[in-house]
């Protein structure tokens, strides 16, 4: 166990296996290599940096708000990603929670790729259309929860 | 900014291992080849600056999330 300072959570313990390593960090924090991810209140989690204690982003699991998102990956993506197959793979979304939360959205655009056999992890930048970086979330939860029958 | 004039197939080289190359070109529009090595991250602008703006804004959110977690609890846990 390694003992790291954070700005949010005061010091926190991580073990050697838990820490993620970015190679191209995410964009606009170009210091901060290494995160751990830590659970917050559900269904939030935190991607905590453990090179600036101030950086850490609100992430979730976009398939239990966004049903059909998908994020494509080629043959070439997998070898640059150093994953073997998909099942290798996680994937979160970047949530931003402005003053009323009820506005908070999801970064579909680019979403955070771990490469969970291998603790690595990087933001990708989708190329379509389809997605943005602000994707309600209040009423798309409202929806899943809708087609689901609950 | 360095400025280069090129024609349609000529390319730049930046350093050992990234070329830049005008495939087409017309009144408002280039097209750009670029061979580089996979670990160089390529984007259009717009989106880098898009995802880029999205990660600072997502970087303020608040601490305590029990509050905001009540609003938005989807599907079972």
């Amino acid at each position: 166990m390694k003992k790291f300072n954070t700005t949010r959570f005061g010091e926190i313990e991580v073990s050697e296996n838990e820490i993620i390593f970015f190679p191209y960090s995410i964009l606009g924090f170009p210091e901060s290599h290494n995160y751990v991810i830590l659970e917050g209140p559900f269904p939030f989690y935190w991607l905590q940096s453990l090179d600036e204690p101030h950086v850490a982003f609100v992430i979730v699991e976009p398939e239990r708000f966004f049903h059909d998102y998908e994020v494509a990956l080629t043959e070439s993506d997998l070898r640059k990603f150093g994953m073997s197959s998909v099942e290798d793979g996680k994937v979160w979304v970047i949530v931003t929670i402005p003053e009323n939360p009820v506005e908070m959205t999801a970064n579909l655009l680019g979403p955070i790729l771990i490469n969970k056999k291998k603790n690595l992890g990087f933001q990708l930048v989708l190329d379509t259309d389809k997605y943005h970086t602000k994707h309600r979330l209040i009423n798309s939860a409202v929806e899943a929860r809708r087609s689901s029958g609950g | 900014m360095l400025v280069l004039t090129r024609k349609v197939g000529q390319s730049i080289m930046i350093g050992d291992n990234i070329e830049v190359m005008v495939v087409s070109a017309s009144a408002d529009q280039v097209r750009i080849g670029i061979n580089a090595p996979k670990d160089v991250l390529i984007l259009r602008k717009e989106l880098y600056d898009e995802v880029k703006a999205s990660n600072i804004a997502a970087s303020k959110s608040p601490v305590d999330l029990k509050e905001v977690s009540k609003v938005v609890i989807p599907g079972e846990r």
